[in-house]
């Protein structure tokens, strides 16, 4: 019976790492090539969602909610594009600190913007799709479908991102870029259009998670929130721009969530994340896997 | 020039402090408002725009300050006027003790911590329901007997006055060379023999002590207490102030935190076109126009200046730096 509940617990923490994982991965990633904190995930994340809500109702049936799933993620990829373009692209002109302010008001003006926008043009309703698969029974587990499905798709989507990383020239190239940016360009690789890419994948990755989610947290303007919140506390947990870092630290912090909301109480669920936080920027600001900033 | 500056300084406090006799009740209770996030906004800029600590938190240490308030009040059996004192005080506290936390940490390090904190704060007071009443919300004793908007005007209009002269003030001391040296370049500041550790902590501390003194008379002038105080889209306001009215100026937090309540009020249109609007108008300004309103009104008085004397006619200085 114990054992039942430690298995059930640990499914649902599972589950979720695989979609946090996502979340926290496109946050990283923009991080470790642009080295900017991009304060609009959550909004990338919401029109995702949304992008994914109305292909489900209005044109493909929520049987095949499969198939909207690339089209919202190649939907923000490109308005990535054209917002790092025109908005972060020009921060590139100030020194370091300038640039880290000027990209903290762009993106915290263009959450505000894109959350009352989303407010203005769908209402302030919440939506759902219908469940993506059935609720399924395995070894006397029972298990959400729409998480279920959720955590297979950011499987694929993670494994992908890892590939194309690794194994193409345009992924290391965000790999050379993120270690040292004017090393990067000496060797011929044109920081703009990889900043500008980087940034749309990294949205993409967000607005995938949306997508993948809209049944479980639903599809209303503030969804992201809960998509930033949790994409900002294991990247620090994890070490900013560490991508393995950021995986194990989603895993670790799903499977806090899942037992401490069942141990110790529901209510205190959404604090234990800003725990690790803190608990990680003051005792090892690296985290799990970064590297310790180095100064001169 | 400075006395230029602060001619046209006190002109407009005379004149901010004769507005209410020309507007109706609801209009002075809307620009009461627009005075908290004055203070809120010049606290911010102390700290983010002269120092270069980008905090995140103001409006969490405003919400301390006016909980806190309330439990002086409510608890202690204190007077609302000892209370808001009372709040400050635990709110440069617990700032002191954040400076301390963070201070090791720069740019996104410490903007990630200040804004955990403040998520912290707000949930915390969400989730003790049995003590701060939770979401419902926590009713406060007023600050005045009557309902009269005349008193919270000048009460909030004196409050922020007062900390815009203690900026300005603080500009002109050591104190402000010392800030603006640690912003500037933080290993220079160091090797000049400013003593970093300390005074990034102090001015943390007041800065912080600013934001829960406008908390706290926010408190006792809405009489309704709730942790969305704490919600981050909060601090994104004081930001979108003080950017519109100039980061890093004097009187842009002022300029921003009156223009954002009063063409809100003005436009009479709903609230999410409102922000629509500032976000859209921060992203230009920011993109375009870095100095704000306040840089813009500076560049447009020097040319005004050296129209009328052109015999000393230095060039320019670049308008971000040479702001006071």
């Amino acid at each position: 019976m114990d054992l039942q509940i430690l298995a059930q617990l640990s499914a649902v923490g599972l589950m979720m790492g695989a979609l946090y994982s996502l979340m926290a991965i496109g946050i990283t990633f923009i991080a470790s090539v642009m080295k900017l904190i991009n304060w609009s995930m959550g909004e990338f994340y919401m029109i995702g969602s949304y992008v994914q809500y109305y292909l489900i109702i209005l044109i493909l049936g929520p049987e095949r909610w499969y198939l909207a799933l690339p089209v919202a993620m190649f939907t923000v990829f490109l308005l990535g594009l054209v917002l790092q373009r025109g908005l972060l692209a020009p921060m590139f002109k100030y020194d370091e600190a300038r640039r880290f302010e000027y990209a903290t008001i762009i993106t915290i003006a263009l959450s505000v913007l894109l959350q009352n926008l989303a407010i203005i043009l769908a209402g302030p309703y919440q939506w759902s799709p219908r469940e993506y698969l059935p609720t399924a029974t395995f070894a006397g587990l029972s298990l959400n479908g729409s998480r279920l499905a959720g955590a297979i798709g950011a499987a694929v989507i993670l494994a992908l991102f890892y590939g194309f990383i690794k194994h193409t020239m345009v992924g290391l190239s965000f790999l050379g870029a993120a270690q040292n940016r004017l090393g990067a360009q000496t060797a011929g690789i044109q920081l703009a259009r990889v900043d500008m890419i980087a940034f749309g994948i990294g949205v993409g990755l967000a607005a995938a998670a949306g997508a993948l989610l809209a049944p479980v947290f639903l599809v209303y303007p503030t969804n992201g929130v809960i998509s930033t919140v949790k994409g900002f506390e294991i990247i620090v947990i994890g070490g900013l721009g560490s991508l393995p870092g950021a995986v194990a630290a989603a895993f670790g912090l799903a499977l806090v969530e899942s037992f401490g909301a069942f141990y110790i109480s529901p209510a205190y669920q959404d604090l234990y994340g800003f725990a690790f936080l803190i608990a990680f920027l003051i005792l090892r600001p690296q985290g799990l896997f970064g590297e310790r900033e180095r100064r001169v | 020039m400075s006395r230029w500056w602060a001619a046209s300084g006190s002109v407009a406090i005379v004149l901010l402090a004769g507005l209410p006799f020309f507007l109706n009740g609801y209009q002075i209770q809307v620009l009461t408002f627009g005075y908290f996030w004055v203070m809120l906004g010049i606290s911010w800029n102390i700290l983010a725009g002269y120092t270069g600590q980008f905090s995140l938190a103001q409006h969490a240490f405003a919400t301390l300050g006016s909980y806190s308030s309330a439990a002086a009040v409510l608890a202690l059996g204190l007077p609302p006027t000892v209370g808001i004192v009372v709040g400050a005080l635990v709110a440069a506290l617990l700032g002191y003790g954040l400076g301390w936390v963070t201070l090791s940490m720069r740019g996104i390090y410490f903007a990630i911590a200040t804004w955990a904190f403040a998520e912290s704060v707000r949930i915390l007071i969400a989730v003790n329901p049995r003590i701060t009443r939770g979401d419902m919300g926590l009713p406060v004793p007023f600050l005045f007997d009557t309902p009269d908007p005349f008193p919270y005007y000048y009460v909030f209009f004196a409050a922020s006055m007062l900390t815009l002269l203690l900026n300005g003030w603080l500009l002109r001391t050591r104190v402000g060379y010392r800030m603006r040296a640690i912003r500037d370049d933080q290993e220079l500041a160091v090797a000049s023999g400013v003593d970093v550790v300390k005074w990034k902590r102090l001015v943390f501390m007041l800065s912080t002590a600013l934001a829960g003194l406008a908390g706290g008379l926010y408190g006792h002038t809405v009489g309704l207490l709730s942790p969305n105080q704490a919600q981050f889209s909060q601090m994104a306001f004081v930001i979108i102030a003080v950017v519109l009215g100039g980061f890093r100026t004097l009187w842009g937090p002022v300029i921003g935190g009156l223009l954002a309540q009063g063409l809100s009020e003005a436009l009479r249109i709903s609230q999410e076109w409102r922000l629509v609007i500032f976000a859209l108008l921060v992203i230009v300004v920011v993109r375009v126009y870095p100095p704000g309103i306040m840089g813009g009104l500076y560049v447009l008085a020097e040319r005004f200046r050296r129209a009328r004397t052109p015999r000393s006619t230095p060039s320019p200085p670049a308008v971000s730096e040479s702001l006071p």
